[in-house]
């Protein structure tokens, strides 16, 4: 519907020069742990139960474990995409392999229930966290 | 000069949220003085080719100053100071994408 006739001739620019350049792994982890936790508290419910309350409760844990396993895949991207430079990657060559596998963990653990893959997910934030600071030393 | 109403795609983040990246608004030529609070597209007084949309916080004299809605995120007038209203090249005045958005920009 916005074809190329309605599309600006120009760009204006509501910008910042400075790239603020604040990043940190703490976001990920949360995010992570977050997932962990929505899984341990999912599989405690009991699963016949069928009252109102104990399924508000799993829908809403529910969405709250996808909605994490999104912004913890959205806060490594950054990391990944903003922080980490070439010069990182000579010291650590298995730099995009670890991005990458964190973050298809994140969309497993959006799409399943699964304590395992929860457990990997947060030691995959974890490896990706401890190479983080390590660039900072 | 422009004489009719033209359009500008909104890059960068230092509008939100009022304005986000990827808006298109309509922005009509300035006809009078700038009024504070107006958001305003003026040349970027480091590099007359380029536009940016700011809000204006002052005016005063033949000058503007121009200031992002977030602070701690814009490069505007406290970096570059104040902006002669010869280039104030318009006034940022309706949205019209994305649909969901559509309206007014308010003061």
């Amino acid at each position: 519907m916005f074809g190329r006739l309605l599309k600006p001739p120009v760009t204006a620019y509501a910008h910042c020069d400075i790239p603020c350049g604040i990043y940190d792994p703490t976001p990920a982890k949360i995010a992570a742990d977050t997932v962990a936790k929505m899984v341990e508290k999912i599989t405690q419910l009991q699963p016949s139960a069928t009252d109102f309350t104990t399924r508000g409760n799993f829908v809403r844990m529910i969405a709250v474990k996808e909605e994490h396993a999104q912004i913890c895949k959205k806060e490594l991207e950054i990391l990944w995409s903003d922080y980490f430079k070439p010069e990182h990657l000579e010291k650590y060559p298995k730099l995009h392999d670890m991005f990458w596998k964190a973050a298809k963990l994140c969309s497993k653990n959006k799409q399943s229930v699964d304590a395992a893959a929860a457990a990997e997910l947060q030691a995959a934030v974890k490896e990706i966290s401890d190479m983080f600071w390590a660039t900072k030393k | 000069m422009r004489r009719g109403p033209w359009r500008v795609a909104v890059a960068g983040h230092s509008m939100e949220p009022a304005l986000r990246e990827g808006d298109w608004l309509l922005v009509l030529p300035p006809r009078r003085q700038p009024r504070v609070g107006e958001v305003v597209v003026v040349r970027d007084p480091r590099d007359t080719n380029r536009l940016l949309l700011k809000r204006v916080a002052a005016v005063h004299g033949g000058e503007v100053t121009v200031m992002g809605d977030r602070r701690d995120h814009s490069t505007d007038s406290r970096y570059f100071g104040d902006v002669p209203l010869t280039d104030v090249v318009g006034r940022a005045a309706f949205r019209y994408k994305p649909l969901t958005r559509v309206g007014r920009v308010r003061r």
